[in-house]
């Protein structure tokens, strides 16, 4: 009998052992070797996308030279892009790439081609112009990296979505790693298991972007920048996506469309107000003109899943020191892991308490939730979308979703939550035009079973009224006209003045012409905003024009 | 027939066991701890496990914890250096900074260049007021670092203006050197040079400064406001006031759904008394 068990133990261990490492076969990637010896071993994958350009990176098993051919057809990738040092781990730049354009490409070395796809899957779409109000798909993915069966289920329930989708089927415009995408302590060849292995076929398609997890944290050191977390990704430091030079990996922004994405790392990074990472944080977010604003990090502000968020100091500094000054400059999604289960809260404004100082009942400025259908669910065929508009800045979902490879369980009961769900799943963000001149922001919940366990929207008025500008030449003042096509600027002073100069300050402050006259031409001045000091008998103004 | 109950049992079994390491795959510091102790149960005498369970306890913070695991480690004869390193850390992180620079000094008897093990070393020595010795070693992880973060140029310039708090012109030369390693817009350190130009003094190099910030910046009401402060602290009120319109101007110029936020509309109240005090 014994031994009878012990037969079911091994049997059973087998597979539970194989269902956590073996990669699933990718029927539809087709590589050719043009050499016998030089095999891809890793990716390709796309990091760091802009509206014009792209990294590629992937790894071979022998060091060579990195090619990438790429095009806008298909049959000809008449373009090529080619470093000739030998190496293992490839990293090649496309540049000088149109906007919103889908490229195909593959990847090879001097000699030929080393990976590509004969049914046209490997490409990239660039980004759209910052700014561009369209159509946006990301999917969300928080602690996926077990590499067993529950993560693959979760992966290929969203495949089975955005195949399916009823619009724009197929297209997944990034992906959103909330970090510990690879067990247990995030290390190479954990990754390759657990990260590359598992969604090779969206790598070579769309662009993956992520923050550090605590598990990544592991084997990756921030204080020297480096280990495979670090070396795997590559993020914009100097702003080269749009967002703020951070000069770090750690912590980074980028604008898609009319998106601007903040990532910010609660691990390692010191989390303090006044911090490195704060300061840097308060100016992206203050510098950006986006209509849309969606910040990632690791630890939850807000869960009582497997961590909880009253007891651990890193979700208590991330709520108490970043959530005010996000919240104040207009964040409207807030992208958490950790735990490992999916919490999603109401409409939430200026909660930075413990859980159970939370009081739905506030819903003036200031309160906890915000707006009439704050305090609801969110769904537009329920109680109602969350509302956000010119006049009504205030509001942010928060999402613990870090069951993308497991789940574990908790209270469950925090009471800033809509919905908690103790369910493996992911997350698909999806901006889209509501038909009245704003947009929808939709997030879905995705189980491993392919249902929708949960969905909310954000919706935001206004998002295409740009700002009402005065008149058509920018006058600004009653007693300055600004007469565009004539390059003159003609000053009006009261009957009972008497005009005695006229000086323009530039942007920077800095006096740059005077006059006497009531009339002065400016065609010689430089574009932009200027502030013009008028001094009459009687009284000094003080006015604004933009030159153009 | 008998055998189907048992049969039962060892699938009951079984499925607990594959939940646990389901659990324990979760990686939550206290179940490692405590799946780690438990085969420290088994093997007495592996000095590897004390040394995996005291990383363990010095990441949940339990630092007295951390620190018996490594010693009992070092007396089962782990004699890597990574041990001496992180017993160091492990005396930083508890503020015995005595202990801490002896260990690490024992550890960079072995291991002389490692970047690592001279900045926490230099990190001791800023905490034992050993200003000049800190700054020596962090001058080594400067030069010797591959990625260097803002962050620890920000950290080596506190120690040099904690050496000498008047030695702003080192300290900016360290931001500029940063500013070329990292990138030359790298926000921490630009915000940190302005500070050490308004600390110092620099009046026309702080207006620079700020101009840098408008001119690189989309949005740049905040700097004209900030700009409008510092001009008011030294007494120019008349250019003050230029810059204040210019914030007032440029909030003008935002699209309307940033007009209601609540930082532009904190902005707004403060350009408005800054604008009062000057003209009172």
């Amino acid at each position: 009998m014994m031994k009878k068990i012990t037969q079911i133990v091994m049997m059973l261990f087998t597979v539970y052992s194989f269902s956590q490492t073996e990669p699933i076969a990718t029927a539809d990637v087709n590589s050719i070797h043009s050499t016998t010896s030089i095999n891809v071993e890793r990716g390709p994958y796309l990091q760091s996308g802009t509206p014009t350009s792209v990294i590629v990176k992937w790894r071979t098993n022998i060091a060579t030279e990195s090619v990438v051919n790429y095009g806008t057809l298909f049959s000809s990738l008449t373009k090529t892009e080619k470093n000739l040092t030998l190496i293992t781990d490839h990293q090649v730049t496309l540049s000088g790439l149109t906007p919103n354009t889908k490229y195909y490409f593959n990847i090879g070395n001097n000699k030929g081609v080393l990976s590509q796809d004969l049914t046209g899957d490997m490409y990239v779409i660039t980004a759209p112009a910052i700014g561009t109000k369209q159509f946006v798909r990301a999917w969300i993915l928080g602690d996926p990296g077990t590499a067993n069966n529950s993560q693959r289920e979760v992966r290929d329930a969203y495949y089975d979505y955005v195949a399916n989708a009823p619009i724009n089927n197929g297209k997944t415009d990034m992906m959103l790693f909330l970090g510990d995408n690879a067990y247990n302590t995030g290390k190479d060849a954990e990754y390759q298991n657990a990260f590359f292995d598992v969604y090779g076929d969206m790598f070579k398609k769309s662009v993956a972007w992520s923050c550090l997890g605590n598990h990544d944290g592991q084997s990756a050191d921030s204080a020297t920048q480096s280990g495979p977390y670090y070396d795997i990704f590559t993020f914009p430091t100097e702003g080269e996506a749009g967002g703020t030079a951070s000069g770090t990996e750690a912590y980074y922004s980028f604008d898609y469309a009319n998106i601007h994405f903040i990532i910010l790392d609660s691990h390692h990074s010191s989390r303090e107000v006044g911090g490195a990472m704060y300061n840097w944080a308060l100016t992206d977010i203050q510098n950006t003109k986006n209509d849309w604003i969606v910040t990632l990090f690791h630890h939850p502000a807000y869960s009582k899943g497997s961590h909880d968020s009253d007891e651990d100091h890193r979700p208590i500094e991330m709520r108490e020191n970043f959530m005010p000054m996000l919240e104040a400059n207009g964040v409207d999604l807030v992208l958490n892991g950790h735990s490992h289960s999916y919490e999603r809260s109401y409409f939430l404004n200026g909660h930075q308490g413990f859980a159970n100082t939370f009081n739905p009942d506030e819903i003036s400025k200031g309160g906890h939730t915000v707006g009439s259908t704050g305090h609801g669910d969110g769904k537009t065929d329920s109680n109602g979308a969350y509302e956000k508009s010119i006049e009504a800045t205030e509001g942010a979902v928060y999402i613990t979703t870090g069951s993308a490879g497991q789940i574990s369980g908790g209270e469950l009961n925090h009471q800033a939550m809509y919905l908690s769900l103790n369910q493996l799943g992911s997350c698909v963000m999806e901006v889209e035009d509501d038909g009245k001149g704003g947009q929808n922001l939709i997030v879905k919940f995705i189980r491993e079973n392919n249902e929708i366990d949960d969905y909310f929207t954000i919706n935001k008025t206004g998002i295409v009224t740009p700002n009402v500008v005065k008149n058509k030449s920018g006058q600004e003042s009653k007693i300055l006209t600004y007469l565009e096509d004539s390059k003159l600027i003609t000053i009006a002073v009261n009957k009972n003045e008497r005009l005695k100069s006229v000086k323009f300050y530039n942007n920077i402050g800095e006096l740059v012409k005077r006059s006497r006259k009531d009339t002065i031409k400016i065609s010689k001045m430089s574009k932009g905003l200027y502030v013009v000091e008028i001094t009459t008998n009687k009284k000094i103004y003080t006015e604004s024009v933009t030159i153009k | 027939m008998i055998s189907k109950p048992v049969t039962h049992r060892a699938l009951v079994i079984i499925t607990f066991l594959l939940l646990s390491v389901q659990v324990f795959s979760h990686g939550d510091l206290t179940k490692r701890i405590n799946q780690k102790t438990k085969e420290i149960v088994e093997n007495p005498n592996d000095f590897k496990l004390y040394y995996e369970r005291g990383f363990l306890y010095q990441q949940h913070v339990e630092f007295n914890k951390a620190m018996e695991d490594y010693l009992r480690s070092t007396s089962l004869g782990n004699t890597d250096k990574v041990l001496m390193y992180r017993i160091a850390e492990v005396n930083y992180l508890s503020e015995d900074y005595k202990n801490a620079l002896s260990s690490i000094t024992a550890y960079l008897e072995v291991d002389s260049i490692n970047v690592k093990a001279k900045k926490l070393e230099a990190q001791i020595l800023f905490k034992i007021e050993a200003y000049k010795e800190s700054i020596a070693a962090y001058h080594y992880v400067m030069k010797t670092m591959v990625d260097i973060r803002p962050e620890d140029i920000l950290e080596y310039t506190s120690i040099i203006l904690a050496e000498n708090n008047k030695n702003f012109s080192k300290a900016i030369d360290v931001i500029d050197f940063g500013l070329t390693k990292v990138g030359e817009n790298t926000l921490s350190l630009q915000v940190k040079k302005l500070e050490y130009l308004k600390d110092s003094g620099q009046v026309e190099k702080t207006i620079e400064q700020y101009n840098y910030f408008i001119l690189e910046y989309q949005r740049k009401e905040f700097w004209y406001y900030q700009k409008a402060a510092y001009l008011v602290s030294i007494n120019k009120s008349k250019d003050a006031n230029i810059s204040l319109k210019l914030a007032t101007a440029t909030i003008e110029k935002l699209d309307a759904k940033f007009k209601n936020m609540d930082s532009i509309l904190e902005l707004k109240q403060q350009i408005k008394s800054l604008e009062s005090t000057i003209n009172n």
